[in-house]
């Protein structure tokens, strides 16, 4: 819209007096647009041509999803039921026999005398003691030496699988036994230090054993 | 309403009355329950000094043995149970561990070991056995019993390898052990004694002579005179108590039961040892000879103490020390074969037959 201009000249007396001079038309119209802009407040609400144009109305809010981004093929493991179904921690009955159980306790033998630096007949027992409890004891030699329940005691072999709560040791005779850990003391002896396992305290996995610190007791009873 | 509070039962009694004569008497079975003897102890009024067959029968008692440390395994040697546990009857009493605190052992005629071990080494030997029946609240005493005489308990069989092992290895069972032999004496034992720092011992016989007793009156037929007041007397006259109350020393309530007359005096014998009940069954009938001949006083008392640390006290049963440990029978034969007999053990032990 245009508006139109009233203007007038100066006329000629008072442009002496007031020490001013007239811009020619264009710039005074320039000049006056800009003045008339700087000092009126424009209210945003009347603003005309910001109302009268077309808005959008947002109805809703969501947020995008987040891409996942672990698609990196890992292996998930199986879980009990399918490890159960499978039977892959069971031995087959011509597997069990003593004799093949040797070499892991030759093994088990030079990896504890490994894992405490050589093992001395000067070492200190103390020290010995410390690193069995994180060590693992597949292929260890032990012996039931006190128990709750009378036919456990006596009962010697290698240990073959250590699960939360039982031991599974096969026996010179070829037998397999499954030995709860509760409520008995088991002994394993290595290069002459017989160490006691108090089995009440030990009913963690194997693994989970590594990282956890055991309490120091006076005296435990069964 | 007045409530009546009397002290609480510290002994079981039983009372028995029959005779000799009578067929159907139970007095054998009931006294051969108390297998391991201590002492037995006669009061014999209006007697002055022992009659000789009496004293004849009292000086052949069988003499038993005394082993020091003897591991408890040597038990199961071959040789041993041959000719000892096998034929005959063999008694065997660990000596000088405390019924409630160590382990204690008992070899019975019928050829049972019985073991009485706390919980440390019952949970070592790895037998079964059973909880103790005196156990208050936690399991701290167990029961392992064996019959040596079973098929499985053979040498060379599973239970009697499983058995030595476990006496042997694991649990190294040392005590001194009382040991006797019947018919055998100790001759049989020997394959065990050959090994071991043994004593033979007699029996001790101590005779004493007591002046002027006050005697309750005591007849056959009927309880004359209430039976725990007649032991209570029986024990003051064998522990040398006086009833005379002199007011100087301790003023004590105690009396001679009623109705009492005076005797003039009394033999009063005791015999300590290990003693075989075939031994007491000789002196009661060497007791029942002597009453036969008229006397002035027609009774006469026998009492029979066992051990307080045996494992067993009546039959088979267990045997506890709660307050004295005493098992004791006392048999009063009178001249016409009349006979009372009182058997008493601890309030909560086992009842006598």
């Amino acid at each position: 819209m245009e508006e139109a201009l009233v203007r007038a000249l100066i006329p000629h007396e008072l442009v002496k007096v007031l020490g001013v001079e007239s811009q020619s038309s264009s710039k005074a119209a320039v000049f006056t647009e800009v003045f008339l802009k700087n000092s009126i407040q424009q209210p945003t609400r009347h603003d005309l041509k910001s109302m009268l144009s077309h808005k959008a109305v947002i109805l809703g809010y969501s947020r995008p999803k987040e891409k996942t981004k672990r698609n990196s093929k890992k292996a998930k493991g199986l879980n009990a039921r399918q490890k159960r179904a499978m039977k892959i921690f069971q031995i087959k009955p011509e597997q069990q026999r003593y004799e093949l159980f040797l070499p892991l306790h030759e093994l088990w033998k030079q990896y504890i005398v490994d894992l405490c630096g050589g093992l001395k007949p000067t070492s200190s027992p103390q020290f010995v003691q410390q690193k069995l409890l994180k060590a693992d004891f597949h292929g260890a030699i032990i012996t039931v030496v006190r128990s709750k329940c009378s036919s456990y005691v006596g009962t010697t072999g290698i240990l073959v699988q250590e699960f939360k709560h039982v031991f599974k040791i096969i026996t010179k005779e070829d037998k397999m036994k499954v030995i709860p850990k509760r409520n008995s003391v088991f002994s394993v002896e290595i290069c002459g230090f017989v160490s006691y396992i108090y089995g009440s305290k030990f009913e963690q996995r194997a693994s989970e054993r590594s990282a956890k610190k055991f309490k120091v007791k006076g005296t435990i009873d069964l | 309403m007045s409530v009546d509070v009397s002290p609480t039962p510290q002994s079981l009694l039983v009372c028995d009355r029959s005779s000799f004569l009578d067929q159907k008497n139970r007095l054998n079975s009931q006294v051969e329950q108390l297998r391991f003897n201590y002492k037995v102890s006669l009061l014999l009024p209006e007697c002055g000094s022992a009659p000789s067959h009496l004293d004849s029968v009292l000086n052949s008692f069988s003499s038993f043995c005394v082993i020091r440390n003897l591991p408890i395994y040597e038990l199961l040697d071959r040789h041993f149970l041959e000719s000892a546990v096998y034929h005959g009857s063999v008694y065997g009493l660990s000596y000088g561990t405390r019924m409630d605190e160590d382990n204690c052992v008992a070899l019975m005629p019928n050829g049972r070991l019985s073991l009485s071990l706390d919980k440390d080494s019952y949970e070592l030997l790895g037998l079964q056995g059973k909880p103790s029946r005196f156990n208050h609240r936690t399991r701290i005493r167990f029961v392992v019993s064996i019959d040596l005489t079973d098929s499985n308990m053979a040498p060379g069989g599973q239970g009697y390898l499983r058995l030595l092992t476990g006496l042997k290895s694991r649990l190294q069972l040392q005590t001194d052990f009382l040991l006797s032999h019947h018919p055998g004496g100790i001759p049989s034992l020997q394959p065990l004694l050959s090994r071991f720092e043994w004593s033979e011992h007699k029996p001790k016989v101590v005779h004493r002579s007591l002046t002027d007793l006050a005697c309750p009156v005591l007849t056959s037929d009927q309880w004359s005179c209430d039976p725990h007041s007649f032991l209570e007397w029986l024990g003051a006259v064998d522990a040398d108590i006086s009833s005379e109350n002199s007011s100087s020393t301790f003023l004590s309530s105690w009396v001679c039961p009623e109705p009492q007359r005076p005797v003039s005096q009394a033999l009063s014998v005791s015999v300590c040892g290990l003693l075989l009940p075939q031994d007491l069954h000789r002196l009661t009938q060497a007791l029942r000879g002597y009453l036969e001949q008229p006397r002035l006083e027609s009774w006469a008392s026998m009492t029979v103490h066992g051990f307080v640390d045996s494992v067993v006290s009546w039959g088979e049963n267990e045997h506890r020390v709660h307050r004295g440990g005493h098992n004791f029978y006392t048999l009063l034969m009178f001249h016409n074969h009349m006979y009372h007999l009182h058997l008493a053990s601890e309030a909560k032990d086992s009842c006598p037959p």
